[in-house]
């Protein structure tokens, strides 16, 4: 119960401003920060879906996999490598890595003005601006941190459960040769390089015998391979028995052209493509948990917040990085989405950009610009937000 | 130069008045909340701003906290003016606006963390002191989501005492408590007066704030209609006299021919004769005079003040029948 007044207490009441409080400052204090950190972590449900997001798809993912490959090995291939690594990053780890952050994001930027508490917090005294800015270390702790695991488990997988042996158009071929040392390897694999390995010549082959060599090598059960070699008029080979020293001679002139696309096969991804990717993707999940901590803050509505940051990233997003659009293109561009998939390491493909075969039609972009855009969209979205947090009435 | 500027704002503070505002004006579209209010709330005791359901006692105080803002008029808190001083008028504030609210999925001491972090490194020592003061220490660690309406008052009232206010800004604080949580409510608010401290309260129920304030503000569509302490206030208010007499119809006819100036009604008890504002005992004694000079005998006598609900009806309604 409350104490009584029947007896009275001698309480000194202190009176005018306590010292050293800089209560109007629009920088956040310490304990403000950890404070709201402790706020957004206890949100229990959120803290499930970032975690299943993050953590759990990946990770289930990979489970699966080392599962799979445990038990049936010559069914199911290694749960790591290069290709797995690359597909959980773009397919996973970014896309809905931003979606999470930016539910988060919407969530810190709204659930004050729902839940009745910001016209507390605003009789305090202290800044409406300070009480914005404290949101985005707090929030982007949490964003980072569990993409920093859910992304640390991918690449500890990738790494230490990666193939032995790099298929490449489905050869065995060892990983990391030179182009000289894939010569030699060529040499000595003729007849599967040849029936195997993909190749085509721009200005027609080599040579009249390249052509009639790779037609007579016996693939398919000694069919020969049915390939088209467009080039000029007789160069089609003719239909002899090529020598063995003909077939190492074309499977090597093969391996040469094939060089430059074997060498961006690894059996597992680097360490500087891991750090760069690392940073890419907390990139994007700080992104979204900026501009969603922004958007939050201007409706003051946190799931019509998350619904329009979800139609961004899943629908606007990949239409404008495929649609070429006449006198748009530049707008395009200006997109969030859009700008933070050409920051990527340029081995990692671009999400939601589809297939292999549609990323080199997704609409180019220079870093510089999806720099000053992502920039853009960081600097442009905390104004509104903070502004918003200053001029609302509660 | 900041000392300088710091030391100037110190003792802009020094005001004898806690809350002063001068043609505080609100305007929502067409509706004028509050309306060139002219209101000085004294250091050190409790005020109450009463007035009717839709009156614009939460809008004034949500202006006077500087979540929205005025149309026209200035004010001041502890002598600060506001909006342009804010953050040091409310350093030294307390205020719970509506209801109190909190973050349910927090423990109450996680809530007030959070307050607390807003204001001075010394508020996070005051959490402990205060939630034993609202007694709530046991219940500290229990979500928010679990508590009663009176124990979100409690803490609300909690949150307040976290910067050590000087001045405590209470929009009915009575809503949703039991007759008990009312009383402790109460003896509350006396201590923090007897503290030193203000309290400004608002609220609609005119019989709580008579027994809690020492001074009032009644307000009706916006407008300050009186102000003043509750005794100056209701000494300008009828005293009516009861009277049980022996003969009630010739008492009547005595007193409405005479050149008394009161008008009498026969009450359930005997005769309810009210006399006018302002009329001091020499009345009372004439009017006993002049009854038992006619002859009728008198068994009581007794003069009875005016409640504040009764003059508060008094002063509205005579507000409305001017309108």
């Amino acid at each position: 119960m409350m104490t009584s007044s029947g007896t009275t207490r001698v309480v000194r009441v202190e009176t005018g401003p306590p010292p050293n409080d800089h209560r109007g400052s629009w920088l956040p204090n310490g304990a403000m920060i950890t404070k709201r950190f402790m706020e957004l972590r206890r949100r229990r449900g959120l803290m499930i879906a970032l975690a299943v997001v993050t953590i759990g798809l990946p990770s289930i993912f990979l489970i699966v996999r080392l599962l799979a490959h445990a038990f049936a090995p010559k069914s199911y291939g290694p749960a790591g490598g290069y290709d797995i690594f690359t597909s959980l990053v773009s397919g996973v780890l970014f896309i809905f890595g931003f979606i999470v952050a930016a539910a988060l994001g919407c969530t810190a930027g709204s659930i004050d003005l729902q839940e009745g508490v910001f016209r507390h917090l605003v009789v305090t005294g202290r800044s409406r601006v300070a009480t914005y800015f404290a949101r985005i270390p707090a929030g982007l702790a949490i964003v980072v941190s569990f993409v920093a695991i859910g992304y640390g488990i991918v690449c500890l997988v990738c790494s230490f459960a990666a193939p032995t042996v790099l298929s490449y158009d489905g050869v065995n071929v060892p990983a990391g040769l030179s182009q000289r040392a894939l010569d030699t390897w060529a040499s000595s694999h003729a007849e599967e390089v040849i029936c195997r390995f993909n190749f085509g010549f721009e200005n027609g082959p080599p040579s009249a015998s390249f052509s009639s060599v790779v037609q007579n090598v016996p693939c398919n059960n000694g069919q020969g391979r049915h390939i088209k070699i467009v080039g000029p008029p007789g160069s089609q080979g003719s239909s002899s028995q090529p020598t063995q020293a003909e077939i190492r001679s074309a499977a090597v002139t093969i391996a040469n052209l094939d060089y430059s696309d074997y060498s961006k096969q690894f059996l597992s991804p680097s360490d500087s493509l891991m750090i760069r990717t690392g940073l890419w993707i907390e990139l994007e999940a700080a992104v979204g948990f900026i501009v969603g901590l922004g958007l939050g803050s201007l409706t003051g509505q946190r799931t019509i917040s998350v619904i329009l940051m979800i139609v961004l990233e899943v629908i606007l997003t990949p239409i404008f990085l495929r649609a070429h659009i006449p006198h748009m293109i530049n707008l395009q561009r200006s997109v969030v989405g859009v700008a933070t998939d050409h920051l990527g390491p340029s081995s990692i493909p671009i999400a939601g950009g589809g297939g292999q075969n549609d990323q080199a039609n997704l609409i180019s972009e220079t870093r510089a610009w999806a720099a000053i855009v992502v920039a853009a969209w960081v600097v442009a979205w905390t104004a509104l937000g903070a502004w918003r947090m200053v001029s609302r009435d509660t | 130069m900041n000392t300088m500027t710091r030391g100037n704002e110190h003792r802009a503070g020094d005001s004898e008045w806690a809350v002063e505002t001068h043609g505080l004006t609100k305007r929502f579209g067409p509706n004028v909340a509050v309306n060139n209010v002219e209101l000085r709330v004294p250091r050190g005791c409790a005020f109450g701003y009463l007035g009717p359901n839709g009156a614009g006692k939460t809008t004034l105080i949500r202006v006077l906290l500087g979540l929205t803002h005025a149309n026209a008029g200035t004010m001041s808190l502890l002598g600060f003016d506001v909006p342009k001083h804010r953050d040091l008028a409310l350093s030294r504030v307390g205020a719970i606006v509506d209801e109190p609210r909190f973050h349910s999925h927090l423990t109450g001491r996680q809530n007030l963390e959070l307050f607390a972090a807003h204001r001075e490194p010394a508020a996070r020592e005051r959490i402990g002191p205060a939630l034993e003061r609202v007694g709530m220490s046991h219940r500290a660690n229990d979500k928010v989501s679990k508590y009663s309406m009176g124990m979100r008052q409690r803490l609300g009232v909690a949150t307040c005492l976290l910067g050590d206010p000087e001045l405590l800004i209470l929009d009915e604080p009575m809503n949703g408590l039991d007759p008990a949580g009312m009383h402790d409510m109460r003896d509350m608010i006396s201590a923090l007066v007897a503290e030193g401290r203000t309290v400004m309260l608002s609220s609609h129920l005119l019989d709580e704030v008579e027994r809690t304030c020492d001074a009032v503000a009644i307000v009706d569509q916006g407008r300050v209609i009186r102000q003043g302490s509750i005794s100056e206030l209701l000494s300008g208010a009828a005293v009516i006299l009861q009277v049980e007499c022996s003969d009630n119809e010739k008492a009547n006819t005595v007193l409405g021919s005479g050149n008394l100036s009161v008008q009498v009604t026969s009450g359930p008890s005997g005769l309810d004769i009210t006399l006018p504002a302002g009329a001091g005992r020499d009345l009372i004694a004439e009017v006993a005079r002049v009854l038992m000079s006619n002859g009728v005998d008198l068994y009581r006598l007794q003069p009875t003040q005016t409640s504040l609900e009764s003059w508060f009806l008094e002063v509205t309604s005579r507000l409305g029948e001017a309108q």
